[in-house]
């Protein structure tokens, strides 16, 4: 039997999803860590040994993400958007419009439900707007960032956060902590702010339902929540939402077989 | 995508990599060069004066160290970091600088310049922001008083007969570069955007005669060449600013695209329009600074009395070039703080937008260190155009 592999290299974790005939083989995910190639290796070798298949049988692998050119072993290089588009065409093909938060950048793309982009937009240059302020966010707190969502959910009196900044929300966090306020409180606030930040990405390019987040952002139920509540409307999220473009990655490599 | 056995375009690539080398040449010789920043110095009064035009740039591998202990960082990073090379020396071969009213940042940075500079000619050319009849009296007026400033400076009055003969080897060399653009209609085009750029950075460091031989060489060899060294790909157009350096669009052309055509200062917005001759050279020159060069920072009334025949009114060059270069894409490339080019954005999309052209809008910031950044969003472009 033979596998095709979809592996996305992103600035904070990088994530690998193998296909054989049938569906889905595997998945694995690590911290993309200071070395992207020997990162790539790692996703490869730990992905198939887990799945107790040999990495010898791939016959194509995909690779995206921001260190994609570095994963030495791919046969093609495709960019995020695209794979974001393939992969929540499997996954939710209702979907319109893909919000995907991830480390460095937040995305937002269009699509027509068969994996094909009309159009997309990234955040800026600087991390505003994008997930890194939930990790920093969690270590002012000193909660792991899993825990996030829960505790924001828990809020009675969400407070006015001004930053979507993830430099000048740990100083707001810091003053906010002297004034007192909880934990689940100022969670919330954050939520609310990054969210806003977030649908004003989105309106610029314009949104279409079904919306999907995905990313690893999209594992905060606390900012997912936020986002719904900014919209008034239900958004939906894959049940592993950051192996979006990995499982994209790995589509697109089984349909490069077929040509 | 350059041949390496194609000397031409080795000369061209020492004239873009040691830039001013030529310049510092002739100023041993005795050549005075002014420096100038801005589609709209008026070349030919420079040319007609004896002295030698020089574009300075800007480095995008270079920080910025010196430059922001003197000016402020709300100024553009292009600005900034001509600015910041200047004042690092690296134009001290110049004899004086002309700096328009191109945008806020050349107006109120001129005084920056002129004391943190060792040249003994300054002249700051004042550009109306609009096009009515009073602004070309004035602008003439204007050009005038450029013209006495600079005869006073060289010692020689710059008569009508000087003015004519520089607006005839502008036009020229506009013809040529018109002539390179024409190369890059095939598909794929006979000339990559990286080696185009290259010229005509190239030509901006070189007396105008100069620039016409080297134009003339490179006309030579691309259309020797028969077969295009490109592979077919999506064809882009880069709209913007001054885009002096080749790495947008080596950028663009590594990932599989071509650039076929733009906007840019260095480009289309600098070459493609002409003088008129015949009349008055001073009021040609005019005209032509003022009303054919299509910046947004010229404001230009609504006639159409709509926002769709406004926008067709502003923008129609880019439809013009789109249908022409036969363009797939286009890039809408602008620097953080460029107000004309900030405010310009949301219209400039609505106008893409009606002519079903897919655009990327970039805003970046000048420096190297961005590339991985432009390489994502780009990667993603050409892939959903060619999908």
């Amino acid at each position: 039997m033979s596998f095709v592999l979809g592996i996305d290299i992103g600035s904070a974790q990088s994530k690998g999803v193998a296909l054989d005939d049938q569906g889905p083989l595997g998945s694995f995910e690590c911290a993309s860590g200071g070395n992207f190639k020997l990162t790539a290796e790692k996703v490869k070798e730990e992905l198939f040994s887990r799945a107790g298949r040999s990495a010898d049988n791939i016959s194509r692998t995909v690779a995206t993400g921001y260190g994609a050119k570095l994963v030495i072993f791919a046969d093609e290089i495709k960019s995020d958007i695209v794979c974001l588009a393939k992969g929540i065409s499997s996954l939710l093909p209702s979907v319109r419009t893909v919000i995907d938060i991830g480390d460095l950048y937040t995305k937002v793309l269009r699509t027509d439900g068969h994996g094909s982009v009309h159009s997309f937009i990234l955040s800026g240059k600087c991390a505003g707007g994008s997930g890194r302020i939930l990790q920093v966010i969690a270590k002012v707190l000193q909660v792991k960032v899993d825990e996030i969502g829960e505790l924001s959910l828990k809020s009675k009196k969400r407070v006015e956060f001004n930053t979507g900044c993830a430099v000048f929300a740990e100083t707001e966090a810091i003053s906010r902590l002297s004034q007192e306020v909880t934990k689940e409180d100022l969670l919330a606030g954050l939520h609310r702010a990054l969210g806003a930040q977030i649908n004003n990405l989105a309106e610029r390019i314009g949104v279409e339902q079904d919306i999907a987040m995905t990313g690893g952002g999209a594992r905060d139920i606390g900012l997912v929540q936020a986002l719904k509540e900014i919209r008034g409307h239900d958004i939906l999220v894959p049940p592993i939402p950051h192996m979006t473009a990995a499982l994209g990655a790995a589509l697109i490599a089984r349909e490069g077989l077929k040509r | 995508m350059i041949d390496k056995e194609n000397n031409i375009f080795d000369t061209v690539k020492n004239y873009y990599n040691d830039y001013g080398f030529r310049a510092k040449d002739l100023k041993r010789e005795g050549k005075k060069f002014i420096g100038y920043v801005c589609s709209f110095v008026p070349l030919e009064i420079i040319t007609a004066s004896g002295s030698l035009p020089f574009r300075v740039r800007g480095n995008i591998h270079e920080p910025i160290t010196k430059g922001d202990t003197l000016l402020e960082t709300i100024v553009c990073p292009y600005y900034r970091s001509v600015f910041d090379l200047s004042v690092k020396g690296e134009y001290d071969f110049l004899s004086g600088l002309v700096i328009p009213h191109g945008c806020d940042s050349m107006v109120r940075s001129f005084s920056a310049w002129s004391y943190g500079l060792p040249f003994s000619y300054f002249h700051f050319v004042n550009i109306p922001s609009v096009c009515d009849e009073s602004s070309f009296e004035f602008f003439d007026a204007e050009l005038d008083a450029f013209r006495k400033s600079l005869g006073k400076f060289t010692g020689k009055a710059i008569t009508e007969e000087h003015l004519r003969q520089a607006i005839r080897a502008y036009n020229e060399n506009r013809d040529k570069v018109r002539a390179l653009y024409e190369l890059r209609k095939a598909d794929p085009p006979l000339i990559s955007g990286t080696e185009l750029t290259m010229t005509l950075t190239a030509g901006s460091s070189l007396p105008i005669e100069e620039s016409n031989d080297l134009f003339d060489q490179v006309l030579t060899e691309v259309k020797g060449r028969g077969k295009s060294p490109l592979k077919k790909g999506p064809r882009i157009f880069i709209d913007g600013a001054c885009l002096d350096n080749i790495e947008l669009i080596k950028l663009v052309e590594e990932l599989g695209g071509n650039v076929v055509a733009d906007t840019i200062c260095n480009g289309a917005r600098d070459h493609f329009p002409k003088t008129d001759v015949g009349g008055d050279p001073i009021h040609a020159l005019a005209h032509r600074y003022l009303d054919k060069i299509n910046c947004p920072k010229t404001y230009r009334a609504n006639r159409a009395g709509t926002f769709e025949g406004d926008i067709a009114n502003r923008f129609g060059d880019v439809g013009t070039y789109a249908r022409e270069f036969r363009v797939d894409g286009a890039i809408l490339y602008v620097y953080k703080y460029c107000d004309p080019f900030g405010f310009e954005v949301p219209a400039r999309k609505a106008y893409y937008q009606s002519l079903n052209l897919p655009l990327l809008h970039l805003e970046d910031i000048y420096s190297a260190g961005t590339i991985s950044q432009l390489r994502t969003r780009v990667q993603a472009f050409l892939e959903m155009i060619g999908q």
